[in-house]
């Protein structure tokens, strides 16, 4: 059977109906039509579905919907600027080529803002520390970890 | 100022960030139906009963399919032995036996559980030794009855072998007793799963004689040709659309849900996708095979290699896919790069019943190049030589020649990889203290030579479009390599250059990302296309300017005076002058790699017979060993590698380093075992990818020797730097330990006691 | 199937004892939903989320006790000033579970109640011989860590009860306590072998030893043997090898696709060692 949830996405208020045990990704990408957020795995080891909850980062594919009632989930589509200018973070990937298929860059976009807004210039143990919920198959993590350095380089993010 | 070179981010890549391309999985269409399949839950058996009555009924639901609605005849990639569905026999755990259309994804699942299946168990051919063994019970017994693709060569198969590979040039035994010491070594490797982000999906629509199908996918017109095969249907009722792809490794090569969505389309009239779930996926995917290798080799006090002997035994699992090529795999590297005298090579594909294995990134190279060179280390310490120094004294050089009869022209690089590396990290410098340890290991990789094309056209703005159904599956080899490339050839930046997606209905042909072939040779296809663009521009230009063609040149996206750039004109207006002076300025170039010569009668069963346009690769790496639980820690990795010529410093530097991260899982980490014919480890979380907090920055170094018949000189760059991982880790990890490392990943148990065992002697 | 998010603990209660087996109490989820999609969960089960229920999360310490809310995350015991300081096996435990991902909604009282015989707490809460409370509409009770793992995903919380949160008596005065975890990757492991071991020293000798272990048995457990060997040692070389290898006589591990049991075992004695090591120097043992 499906419940009413209201929450807020990206600063926009919204009301859906949901099934009770639906998680969070599906919310995102079937009802609310915000595919940037990932299914890689459904057992929150990939990361890719990674959208932050409040200031925490959380894996959507196992997160339900419902426990989600009245809260400020931020998605990928949510992270450029109003202009649509890229976020210093998505600024760096582009500009440290730490996108490749790009399929789990979502999940480290979210991962690594939801860091930097806690911690302004962490060390690179602290940025792996952070990363180790989110699987990236083709780059090796090196440019990740550099475009990072480049966002706490210029002052934080 | 040139676009090749340039670090120039992909055109792709703010798409990405902002979460907006659209991957084979977020493709929608409006009344989209949703298929799931059901897939068996054994190994090996007889399907005893398969009910769909009570599943057609459920709410939702469109359509089930099963083998009785669907064409009778195998199809595969060269031999013909893989159903449509399982029909009275399932030979892998996963195979698909029947598949149900619904409106939800969740009411297809319902369904599909719904569906009556019995299955009468047989004990299953769990591994290459049961297959081989006498009076094994035969997967296809009628082997021999199977169609192959038209016009390939035939090739050796019987019993459970779907392919031989034989090589004995004679002299090997008499070579052999010319030794001082002999060596043999058996090594035996898991599957390694590719493991890409994105889980195989397919979308396909139906239009009454015509399929249109929305992949990821690597190759599109391979889904095109092999769509066409298992439906019965002629390639040109087939349109292949590509997305973003998540990734693909080797394991988006083949069909891989295609035909399912295909049928789904024809059957209900309605656009069907289908989505795998990740444990689907992880049991079903062609993973790198598994295999058994036994290597055997002469060497003398002096330190030369005199004689060797090769046998690989490779699981194709229940149907042959590439397996049947990759026989040919050890031609090129068992007697490479280190003279080894005299060589006798067999190589098997063999049936079991376990899922079909098929390419990942290096395919069957990694494993043979993590024998070859646990052997070389192997022969060293056998006569007392230093591991370097006995490489060095049997190192190739120029004018030697491959099992196969090719000769490396341009062999000579192989030493000066050496060199390089041993400058950034000396032989005698790395590895030093009680739990450490240093490896080295070196590969020659060929760049995949098959046919691509491109077209070309001047926008009216004056930028360039590039439509070619070359995939861009995340290396940047079309949205940085191709993208380049095109831009250096009319003096753009690559910003002014757009690439399109794949459509086998639009574009010309192209072999797919596969080898490492796309900015090779889809590169040297802009390079055609860009030869017949060039005159017309410049005849157009010479009218406009009043300046003779032979004295034009295009900079900075306009057509000057080589002499006066002052006196230019923009693309933009050559272009629309165009219209009216033959035509739009478009044209298409095509390209293939010329095949260098090799011998036919070097072997049997030789259907991938070359290495083209080889290119050079050295790595090393310093390990430490944790004395408590036996875990490998890689301190340092350094990569010496050959391009020709680098289009995009960052594309090949992120290649190099996303090779070495996959190539550490296959050291370390990864594997997909099987008990009784069914894997051990069958979600991502017990199947171990390299993470973050494992994979070092690796130290890189560039080769450039541009090759003459290539795009700028470059050659391809992105398969090679997984081939020598697990080689060279390994080799550090024995020589931490004194561990005779033989099987992957790395077992830290076996670490652990080779360490007691030192620390007792 | 419904989704009941009570806001108060007396209403959870109240829903919990009215509808009995069909409800599946959920915390932060990281398991249960797992379970649920992978069906080792039915999925008809309702889900009762107490995540709502914000005076179950915290750390506080008074009179010698300290308290640990079920429903505090693992985050927040990885950085918790009363759990760094006098309970660092379990914020290193906890920094261990899953990425940071899980360790920001998973929790305690979930890791401890879902009872897989490699949860990470287990050992601590073993080894720190915490109390377990719990609570159903008659009020709460308290259960000795050691008799709330039963077996493998089966504790001793009684149907229709919730787990509270755990009491730990504060750790003696030179108390050195740690988390050992065997993965095989640097994160994101679940444990091949978890240990955690606590030692109480006086006058340079172990007055207690607790170890504690998961991932080598249906149910963690305490290793009383080795501990018993241990006691009133000065944690010398020999003393320590034949407490191990006493440890390993009380384990059961099997093979699975993480380990093999020969691997599990050699790795309970091992870590053993490790922890009696690090134990002298931290606590200036010689």
């Amino acid at each position: 059977m499906t419940q009413e949830l209201s929450l807020e996405v990206n600063g926009i208020p919204a009301r859906v109906e949901v099934d009770a045990d639906e998680v969070l990704l599906d919310t995102l990408r079937d009802r609310l039509h915000l595919t940037g957020t990932k299914r890689g795995c459904d057992e929150g080891e990939c990361g890719a579905c990674t959208v932050i909850i409040g200031r925490t980062p959380v894996h959507s594919c196992i997160f339900p919907s419902l426990a989600a009632a009245g809260a400020q989930v931020r998605t990928v589509e949510g992270l450029a600027g109003g202009g649509g200018e890229l976020s210093d973070l998505q600024r760096a990937f582009v500009d440290t080529a730490a996108v490749q298929c790009g399929f789990c860059t979502p999940g480290f976009l979210m991962t690594l803002t939801a860091l930097l807004e806690s911690e302004a210039s962490p060390s690179d143990h602290e940025v792996d520390e952070a990363m180790a919920g989110n699987i990236c198959r083709c780059t090796g993590y090196s440019a990740i970890r550099a475009a990072v350095r480049s966002v706490v380089g210029e002052g934080g993010a | 100022m040139t676009a090749v070179g340039l670090g120039t981010p992909r055109s792709d890549a703010d798409a990405k960030v902002r979460g907006l391309a659209r991957y084979g999985v977020d493709y929608r269409e409006a009344g989209m139906l949703h298929a799931r399949l059901l897939r068996s839950p054994v190994a090996a058996g007889r399907i005893t009963r398969l009910d769909v009555t009570k599943a057609r009924s459920y709410p939702g639901v469109h359509a089930v399919v099963t083998a009785d609605e669907s064409p009778k005849h195998r199809n595969g990639l060269i031999l013909f032995d893989t159903p449509f569905f399982a029909a009275d026999t399932v030979l892998y755990e996963g195979e698909p036996i029947a598949m149900v259309v619904a409106d939800t994804p969740n009411q297809a699942r319902r369904a599909v559980e719904a569906i009556a299946l019995e299955i009468e168990d047989w004990e299953p051919v769990s591994d290459v030794t049961e297959a081989l063994a006498p009076g094994a019970r035969l997967l296809h017994p009628d082997l021999d009855s199977y169609e192959i693709l038209p016009g390939a060569a035939t090739w050796p198969k019987h019993g459970n072998c779907g392919g031989v590979l034989t090589s004995d040039p004679g002299g090997v035994d008499e070579a052999f007793q010319t030794a001082d010491v002999i060596v043999e070594d058996t090594l035996e490797v898991p599957r390694q799963y590719q493991a890409y982000l994105e889980p195989k999906s397919a979308t396909a629509s139906y239009d009454g004689w015509r399929w249109t199908i929305h992949v990821s996918h690597q190759f599109p017109f391979q889904v095109r040709s092999r769509v066409a095969q298992a439906m019965g249907v002629t390639d040109s009722r087939i349109r292949v659309v590509g997305h973003h792809m998540g990734g693909g490794f080797g394991a988006r090569l083949d069909l891989g849900l295609e035909q399912f969505a295909a049928i789904g389309a024809s059957v209900t009239g309605r656009t069907v996708q289908l989505v795998n779930d990740r444990d689907e996926d992880l049991i079903s995917t062609m993973s790198r095979e598994n295999a058994t290798i036994r290597v055997r080799s002469g060497v003398t006090t002096d330190g030369r290699i005199v004689a060797r002997e090769f046998e690989c035994l490779m699981d194709g699992g229940a149907y042959a896919g590439d397996t049947v090529y990759l026989t040919s795999i050890p031609m090129f590297m068992v007697a490479s790069v280190y003279r080894v005298g005299p060589t006798r090579v067999t190589a098997k594909s063999v049936y079991t019943n376990t899922a079909p294995s098929g390419a990942f990134r290096g395919v069957s190279g990694t494993y043979i190049c993590f024998a070859l060179e646990r052997h070389t280390d192997r022969l060293a310490q056998a006569i007392g030589m230093d591991r370097r120094e006995f490489r060095m004294r049997n190192l190739f050089e120029s004018g030697d020649a491959m099992l196969n009869g090719q000769t490396l022209d341009d062999a000579y690089i192989l030493r000066e990889a050496f060199e390089r590396v041993e400058e950034v990290a000396p032989w005698q410098g790395v590895g030093k203290g009680p739990l450490k340890g240093v490896g080295l290991a070196a590969v020659i990789w060929l760049t995949n030579p098959l046919a691509g094309s491109a077209t070309l056209s001047i926008q009216q703005d004056g930028s360039l479009g590039v439509s070619t159904a070359a995939t861009e599956n995340g290396s940047g080899a079309v949205t940085m390599g191709v993208r380049q490339i095109a831009a250096a050839q009319f003096g753009l930046d690559a910003e002014q250059v757009f690439v399109t997606a794949p459509d086998t209905d639009t574009q010309g042909y192209d072999a797919g990302s596969q080898g490492s072939r796309t900015t090779h040779v889809v590169g040297m296809a802009v390079e055609a296309a860009a030869e017949q663009l060039k005159p017309r521009i410049f005849n157009i230009a010479s009218g406009l300017l009043g300046a003779l063609p032979d004295d034009l040149e295009l900079s900075g996206g306009s057509v000057c005076v080589r002499d006066d750039p002052s006196r230019s004109v923009p693309l933009a207006t050559v272009a629309r002058t165009a219209f009216g002076l033959g035509g739009p300025l478009s044209a298409t170039g095509t390209y293939n790699v010329p095949l260098p010569k090799w011998d036919p009668d070097s072997a049997e069963g030789l259907l991938f017979p070359v290495f083209p346009v080889p290119t050079y690769h050295v790595h090393l790496a310093e390990v430490e060993v944790d004395p408590d639980d036996g875990s490998v820690r890689v301190n340092r990795y350094v990569v010496a590698q050959e391009v020709g010529r680098m289009i995009n410093p960052d594309g090949v530097y992120g290649q190099i380093q996303g090779g070495v991260a996959q190539g550490m899982g296959y050291a370390l980490w990864e594997g997909l075992e099987t008990r009784d014919g069914l894997y051990t480890r069958r979600t991502l979380e017990s199947y171990g990818l390299p993470l973050a907090v494992d994979v070092p920055d690796v130290e890189i170094i560039i080769l450039e020797h541009p090759c003459e018949a290539g795009p700028f000189g470059a050659k391809g760059a992105a398969e090679p730097p997984i081939v020598p991982v697990a080689a060279v880790i390994a080799n550090a990890v024995s020589d931490a330990t004194g561990a005779n490392i033989t099987t992957l990943p790395i077992d830290p148990e076996e670490v652990l006691e080779a360490l007691d065992e030192r620390r007792e002697a | 199937m419904q989704f009941l998010a009570p806001r108060t603990l007396d209403e959870a209660l109240g829903m919990l004892s009215g509808r009995g087996g069909d409800l599946r109490v959920l915390a932060g989820g990281t398991d249960v939903m797992i379970q649920r999609m992978t069906g080792q969960l039915p999925r008809s089960e309702s889900l009762l989320y107490i995540g709502g229920i914000t005076d179950l999360a915290g750390v506080s310490r008074s009179d010698g006790t300290i308290r640990i809310g079920a429903l505090t995350t693992h985050r927040d015991l990885c950085c918790d000033p009363v759990i760094t300081t006098h309970l660092p096996s379990f914020a290193e435990a906890a920094a261990t579970v899953g990425g940071w991902q899980t360790q920001a909604v998973g929790t305690i009282g979930g890791n401890l109640c879902n009872a897989s015989p490699a949860a990470d707490l287990a050992p601590p809460v073993l080894a720190a011989g915490a109390v377990m409370v719990v609570s159903g509409v008659d009020g709460p009770t308290r259960i000795p860590a050691e008799r709330f793992f039963v077996d493998r995903r089966l504790t001793s919380l009684p149907e229709g009860q919730i787990l509270l949160g755990i009491e730990v008596p504060e750790p003696p005065a030179n108390t050195w306590e740690s988390y050992l975890k065997v993965g095989r990757r640097g994160a994101m492991e679940v444990a091949q072998v978890g240990l955690a071991a606590r030692f109480s020293v006086v006058d340079n000798r172990v007055e207690t030893a607790r170890l504690a272990v998961c991932s080598v048995a249906p149910a963690p457990l305490r290793l009383h043997r080795g501990e018993e060997a241990l006691a009133g040692s000065t944690l010398d070389s020999g003393t320590v090898s034949a407490a191990a290898r006493r440890a390993t006589e009380e384990i059961s591990p099997i093979d699975d696709q993480r380990a093999s049991a020969s691997y599990r075992r050699m790795m309970v004695g091992r870590l053993i060692m490790k922890a009696a090591r690090l134990a002298r120097r931290s606590l200036g043992m010689g």
